[in-house]
């Protein structure tokens, strides 16, 4: 199936069972032309030479727009010549007819020698016909007759889409009659909306009300369903521990599996919310358009209008916005988008920024008679802006990079999306994250919960109040050893054991970071008063006296979660998005190395200056 | 004449391009972007590129570098 460019960005599998046969459908990247430039529309002819080479039995069905058949005939036009058996689809006919588009499907099967089907996948006009199309046993392609897309030279792919125009047109010709009218009541309709959406002035402000809305979307009306959740599920696990018998079980339930369920669904709300609402303006029509607004200006770095959804969505949670980078049809783009998403400061940074900030920016500090806590906050957000501009600039010598993906870009005509549509999208996306990344999420959060309870403490913790026990038990523990480990390597950054045990459990998620610090201080779960650490912070000395923490250990630390993927579920996620560990190891590691060159640089440099 | 130097409503059809390889343009043609085919500008975006374009029965957001290799007439 292949259907019109900018819709899937990856080959999509499934199953149907029509008149009792079971089909395998699968849904390949749309493309405009016989001349695959993207890594997306080289997946589809590769896909395509492939299955003919198998020998399988192969129908291509190709779907196009009733209101475009003059550009869209072209590619069923063109795949006919090259030896596939192909069917069209004349997809979205009810508004063809509303256009005053009149179709003669007889006219245009005998013209393009291939079945066609008038249909509407929104009013299920045509289905049955569609169906009745894919139970038709179409006979094993000969290897020998079709032609090869791979091994293809440009002149012979150029000989190919010149014919297929050719053949389009004449059918356009025969079979599809225009209204009287310059241009189409859609279209008009959508240039007058444009007059206002891309006006000078009112196209930026839109622009910036819309994502300003989505941006408040994934925080105001995520957040509370999100606590709802993550309390919900941490008062089951408190009302188990109650009933169940001390013991590694119980807390295998109730500090492992069910934070480790809570890990997962927690993000399911965000996810939800933004795909709606992504969903929504990709169905309006509204999403090319903005791309397009940006697009200038993202350029000089090596980036497109495409990143700016992942990007923003990346303010709010990583995971998210790499989902959304699959709008992004250049796999070569959609990569880097992926590997600069996480550097946008997502909320899950706000609590360690929040805390770190407290400790070590004195209130008094007022530049230009601003909050200086609030410029420093500020600031970490330009920071992980600039860094992601900056490596994307870098990427610009790699071989990620990909010249501007096109010079022209469809902007569809506007549409009101349909709720049933948006639903099943929404659907899809989250089921998506649940079934892959959500069960990655789960299994790491059960394996950092046994190195945090494994092994048990020797040392005994009667007495201990619950928060004081836990600090001991973390302390001894594989990840309290791993913590202490590795406080050589962090030592240079200006971290104690504790610090860098923190900093390893915060792998979960970066706000864990505090709750970690809390506990080894012995204040108790300090996620949401930290005034008890900031205290502990500022006051905590060295055997010798001095301060335990400064000023430029702080900066440092800041940069340091400003940059580094402290993210299981992040990982987790670029692991499938890139359908391997090869993408998250480099990412990980360049940023770890980034993150730890650039903490070291600002420790040193704040030393000297005796900050 | 070429496609950037032409003013905002004024219908023109395509007549050559220049300074495009022969892939590119064939690649074109399957967005609707052929010789003879009719072109109006309509809005330039915010930053001034691309610029909203009718071509044919679509619209069309082109580069202002593809405009400047798009010879056009009036029609």
């Amino acid at each position: 199936m292949a259907n019109f460019a900018g819709c899937t960005v990856e080959k999509a599998v499934g199953a149907v069972t029509v008149a009792g046969a079971e089909l395998e459908v699968v849904d390949l990247p749309g493309t405009h032309s016989l001349l695959p430039a993207t890594e997306d529309e080289k997946v589809s002819f590769r896909f395509l030479c492939e299955c003919a080479e198998a020998g399988e039995d192969l129908l291509v069905l190709c779907v196009a727009e009733a209101s475009n058949l003059s550009n869209d005939l072209a590619l069923a036009a063109g795949l006919k010549a090259a030896g596939f058996r192909v069917a069209l689809v004349v997809n979205m006919i009810d508004e063809a007819r509303l256009n005053g588009i009149r179709v003669d499907k007889e006219a245009l099967s005998d013209e393009l020698g291939m079945p066609v089907v008038l249909a509407s996948a929104r009013t299920a006009e045509g289905l049955d016909a569609v169906c009745a199309l894919l139970t038709s046993r179409p006979p094993r392609a000969d290897p020998s007759e079709v032609f090869d897309f791979r091994r293809a030279s440009r002149r012979e792919l150029r000989d190919l889409q010149e014919d297929a125009v050719r053949a389009a047109d004449r059918a356009c010709a025969v079979a599809v009659s225009l209204p009287h009218r310059v241009v189409l009541p859609t279209i008009s309709r959508s240039m007058r909306i444009d007059r206002v959406l891309l006006h000078p002035v009112a196209g930026p402000l839109i622009l910036a009300a819309a994502m300003f809305l989505l941006f408040q979307a994934l925080f105001a009306w995520a957040h509370p369903i999100m606590d709802l959740l993550s309390e919900g599920l941490a008062a089951l696990g408190e009302a188990l521990r109650a009933r169940l018998p001390a013991g590694a079980w119980s807390s295998l339930l109730c500090d492992g599996a069910l934070p480790g369920v809570s890990a997962v669904a927690v993000f399911v709300p965000q996810i939800a919310i933004l795909f709606t609402l992504i969903g929504a303006l990709e169905q309006s029509g509204y999403l090319p358009r903005a791309g397009a607004m940006v697009d200038r200006a993202l350029r000089p770095f090596g980036l497109d209008g495409k990143v700016f959804i992942p990007f923003l969505s990346g303010f709010a949670c990583a995971i998210p916005g790499i989902m959304s980078a699959r709008t992004i049809a250049s796999e070569r783009r959609r990569l880097v988008a992926i590997l600069l998403t996480p550097l946008m400061t997502c909320s899950a940074r706000l609590p360690v920024y929040t805390l770190i900030i407290t400790a070590f920016v004195p209130a008094s500090l007022r530049p230009w008679g601003l909050d200086g806590r609030g410029v420093v906050m500020t600031g970490m957000y330009v920071f992980g802006v600039l860094m992601a501009l900056l490596l994307a600039l870098a990427l610009k010598w790699t071989r990620l990079y990909e010249a501007h993906p096109s010079l022209v870009t469809i902007l569809p005509p506007y549409r009101v999306p349909r709720p049933r549509e948006l639903l099943r999208y929404v659907r899809a996306r989250v089921w998506h994250f649940l079934s892959r990344a959500g069960q990655i999420i789960f299994m790491v959060s059960i394996l950092l919960w046994a190195l945090a309870s494994f092994p048990r403490a020797q040392r005994t913790q009667e007495g201990l109040a619950p928060e004081a026990a836990a600090a001991v038990r973390i302390q001894g523990s594989a990840l309290g050893m791993a913590g202490r480990a590795i406080e050589p390597v962090f030592k240079p950054l200006g971290w104690d054991w504790r610090v860098s045990v923190a900093v390893l459990s915060s792998l979960v998620a970066r706000e864990v970071f505090v709750g970690t610090l809390g506990t080894i201080y012995a204040m108790g779960h300090e996620t949401r008063s930290t005034q008890g650490l900031v205290r502990a912070l500022q006051e905590a000395k060295k055997e010798d006296g001095t301060p335990r923490y400064g000023v430029p250990m702080a900066a440092g630390l800041m940069i340091f979660f400003a940059i580094a993927l402290q993210c299981v579920s992040t990982i987790a996620i670029v692991r499938r998005e890139t359908g391997g560990w090869k993408w998250p190891a480099i990412q990980f590691a360049t940023l770890f190395v980034l993150a730890y060159g650039l903490s070291y640089a600002a420790v040193r440099v704040l030393t000297a200056l005796g900050a | 004449m070429t496609l950037d130097q032409v003013a905002l409503e004024m219908p023109v059809r395509i007549v050559n391009f220049t300074s495009i390889d022969a892939t590119e343009v064939a690649r074109l043609s399957g967005m609707g972007l052929r010789t003879g085919t009719t072109v109006t500008k309509l809005i330039a975006t915010p930053l001034q590129d691309p610029v909203e374009c009718l071509v044919g029965p679509q619209l069309l957001a082109l580069d202002r570098r593809l405009l400047r290799r798009i010879q056009v007439e009036a029609l």
